[in-house]
């Protein structure tokens, strides 16, 4: 194309308006799948379950050579992690866990001090793109409360909640508490709201859940988030860990906790009461196998990057409310080949219902395994880091 | 010239000439490597003096330019409002006045300052009683094989790692605070007693007792060598002009130690402004201000350790840079209170025949 001659100058405009034209289509076209016309998209793309068993095994492939994991983070996902890392089958690679909280996983991750960050909560859309929030299993939270003499369950909805933690409501026999529980006996016990001190994945789902269920909640202006600012009221304790939630909750008369479904059994054994929660549907559920089942199952579309809110369905009529995904927080670009065939290989293990998602693994803890639209979502994560 | 030399001459004997204490003068060579060895030991004990004084300043500089754009964010609100808030950091960061922040976030440390006094103060008021009556016991009345042990179980236990002493005090102290102690405790008519308290024990009072339970070893064995150090001299003069026992301690011992005592005081002071993982153990941990005596709170050292992790998750950066402000705002008031007991001491000093207890 010569430019002094004035065809091949309008040749070159025509051919730089057309590239101009196709980029912006191009582009607008991307922000519409990402805007939600991937419903469509997505739909035809979930795999049946015979091709993610097949994805995910050729994903199990370990690494020769020794190699050493670490993992930090999330104190609800460690009771699964720490018997993971005893009988993951190769045991070429070594894996380190620790209970240090969802904010530290975070931290551990972005700074590249761990291999594998746990959080029950996904990182903000403002880090950095190369960490992955990869979502490997099921997981809930339930409300503990410790007022003996209650028989059964006394229900909870958001706004009841929000008011305990406000100081709006100070005793368990209160109107408001006695309105959702007609003819149960609750004795007069003072309310003492029990939060995490350190960064916790638990207190954003208790957060998004409070966000979902109450709009006048005390996380309304600044949405859930790993810390929040709670309110000040005098008889109210900070904790460290669900294991420091439930050992004072455990002493403490009067006190509701935000506890992960993976200490429910030594919450009950403890002598503490979960709550029926209300859920999306007004209807109140206590966490279990099929609750927790029905929740997940009505979130059809899994974005690309794995994060989404799975708190408060609007449609599951049955469902436990305060359900979550445990992530994997992982570096795209790993420093050697080795680490990142062992990390894949881990956490594809983890995924799988024959090796870490077997039932003997879940179910003492309350968890369950990815559902399959999920389960695609973190396979192609997964297939990605190098 | 061979004569007995004065007094005044053993005091202060009169400079001598190097060359002249030696056998045969040195070779230049010797003479040059000897003059090397002495800047050498002199360069290296500047530098080593001037390390100290480096590190302190370059310490506050570090800080104050990591803190700036939260200083500059957060205004004098800082030390008025006690809401830690982060803000919504999954709604993406924006601007004001320079500073990239979450939409939302408001940082204000009164209530940690509030807990970070109050805790020290109340560590003090216990613990400094109790410290100096066990050096009194120790250095007057005990006998001595008796008063060495002790003593010595004493030593041991100021070097208790702070960790250990707050997880005693979770799992042990606290709880039996919350059933023996408080129950007596709230029926005091006073307004700090009112209000009620929680069955784990944790909060303001619990956090202060600790915090006394690490102080209280440094300031007794401090006082007790400062006790030790006294003439026996003028005790007995003391006693010989007729005084009882305890007269003879408050005009003599006591007036010699006061200074010390001061000064191990401001120690033990510093040691409780600066206590991190006991206070953050025993304390609840919630940021707020304590409505009474029992109630949770926490202090500036305790809230950056447990917020450091997921400040580092905020992709704007600034509650890190808040956490820094606060660290900066706890450096500061361990030099003011470290500054104003020197000027203490270095006041009452003045007055003191000999300089024993004294420089602390």
């Amino acid at each position: 194309m010569q430019l002094s001659n004035p065809a091949g100058r309008r040749l070159l405009g025509r051919s730089l308006s057309a590239a101009l034209v196709g980029t912006l289509a191009c582009s607008a076209l991307s922000t519409a799948a990402f805007a939600g016309t991937a419903k469509v998209t997505e739909a035809h793309k979930v795999p049946t379950a015979a091709q993610l068993k097949k994805s995910l095994t050729a994903l199990e492939a370990a690494p020769s050579g020794s190699v050493k994991l670490s993992e930090t983070g999330s104190s609800l996902f460690y009771p699964l992690f720490s018997v993971w890392a005893q009988r993951y089958p190769h045991s070429n690679v070594s894996i380190q866990t620790a209970s240090t909280g969802s904010g530290t996983g975070q931290s551990g991750a972005l700074a590249g001090t761990a291999s594998i960050g746990a959080s029950d909560a996904y990182l903000p859309a403002g880090d950095p793109s190369t960490l992955l929030n990869v979502p490997i299993v099921v997981s809930a939270q339930q409300i503990n409360y410790n007022v003996p003499g209650v028989k059964g369950h006394i229900k909870l909805n958001a706004s009841v909640i929000n008011s305990m933690y406000t100081g709006a409501i100070t005793n368990w026999d209160d109107p408001a508490v006695k309105k959702l529980n007609p003819g149960l006996q609750i004795p007069p016990t003072p309310v003492v709201p029990i939060h995490r001190s350190d960064g916790s994945g638990d207190t954003f789902l208790f957060s998004s859940y409070l966000a979902a269920g109450d709009p006048g909640s005390f996380v309304a202006s600044t949405g859930p988030n790993t810390t929040v600012n709670w309110p000040d009221v005098s008889s109210a304790l900070a904790e460290k860990g669900n294991t420091g939630m439930l050992q004072t909750c455990a002493v403490t008369h009067g006190c509701i906790a935000y506890i992960g479904v993976s200490y429910l059994r030594n919450a009950i054994a403890s002598g503490l009461g979960y709550a029926a929660v209300e859920n999306g549907k007004h209807n109140y559920e206590l966490p279990g196998k099929g609750s927790i089942a029905a929740e997940i199952a009505s979130y059809k579309n899994i974005p690309a990057n794995g994060t989404i809110s799975l708190i408060d369905s609007p449609k599951a009529a049955a469902g436990y409310p305060i359900v979550n995904f445990e992530y994997a927080i992982v570096q795209q670009h790993q420093p050697d080949p080795a680490t990142a065939k062992a990390i894949v290989a881990l956490l594809a293990w983890g995924m799988d219902s024959k090796g870490g998602a077997a039932p003997g693994f879940l179910l003492p803890i309350n968890f369950q395994p990815l559902p399959a639209n999920a389960e695609a979502v973190a396979i192609n994560q997964l297939k990605s880091i190098s | 010239m061979t004569d007995a030399p004065l007094e005044g001459e053993l005091l202060s004997p009169a400079p001598r000439a190097p060359e002249t204490a030696v056998a045969a003068p040195p070779g230049a060579f010797r003479r040059r490597a000897l003059a090397a060895g002495q800047h050498l030991l002199g360069g290296g004990s500047t530098v080593a003096a001037v390390v100290p004084l480096f590190a302190l300043l370059g310490m506050l500089a570090i800080l104050f330019s990591e803190a700036l754009p939260a200083i500059r964010y957060n205004g004098w609100g800082f030390f008025s409002s006690n809401a830690w808030v982060p803000g919504n950091t999954y709604a993406g960061s924006v601007r004001t006045g320079g500073v990239l922040h979450p939409l939302g976030a408001h940082y204000g440390a009164a209530a940690l300052i509030t807990g970070t006094i109050e805790s020290s103060v109340i560590a003090l008021v216990v613990g400094l009683p109790i410290a100096v009556g066990a050096a009194i016991l120790l250095v007057e009345r005990l006998p001595r094989r008796l008063a060495a042990g002790i003593g010595l179980c004493l030593e041991l236990l100021a070097g208790v790692p702070s960790a250990v002493i707050g997880l005693w005090g979770v799992l042990s102290f606290g709880p039996w605070l919350a059933h023996h102690l408080y129950p007596a405790l709230s029926h005091i008519p006073l307004g700090i007693f009112r209000g009620g308290y929680n069955s784990a024990g944790q909060g303001l009072l619990a956090g202060g007792l600790v915090l006394a339970a690490m102080i209280i070893p440094i300031i007794a064995a401090t006082t007790r060598d400062l006790l030790r150090q006294v003439p026996d001299v003028t005790k007995e003069g003391a006693l010989a002009l007729g005084m009882t026992e305890t007269e003879a301690f408050f005009a003599v011992q006591a007036r010699w130690v006061r200074v010390g005592v001061i000064g191990a005081a401001v120690l033990g002071l510093g040691r409780a402004l600066g206590e991190t993982i006991a206070i953050a153990l025993v304390s609840g941990s919630a940021i707020q201000y304590a409505g009474n005596i029992f109630s949770a709170m926490t202090t500036i050292a305790a809230t950056m350790v447990s917020q450091l992790d997921a400040a580092q998750a905020d992709p704007s950066g600034l509650e890190v840079k808040a956490l820094a402000e606060c660290a900066l705002v706890l450096l500061v008031i361990t030099l003011v209170v470290n500054i104003v007991a020197r000027m203490l001491t270095r006041r009452a000093a003045r007055g003191a025949a000999l300089p024993v207890g004294a420089g602390f």
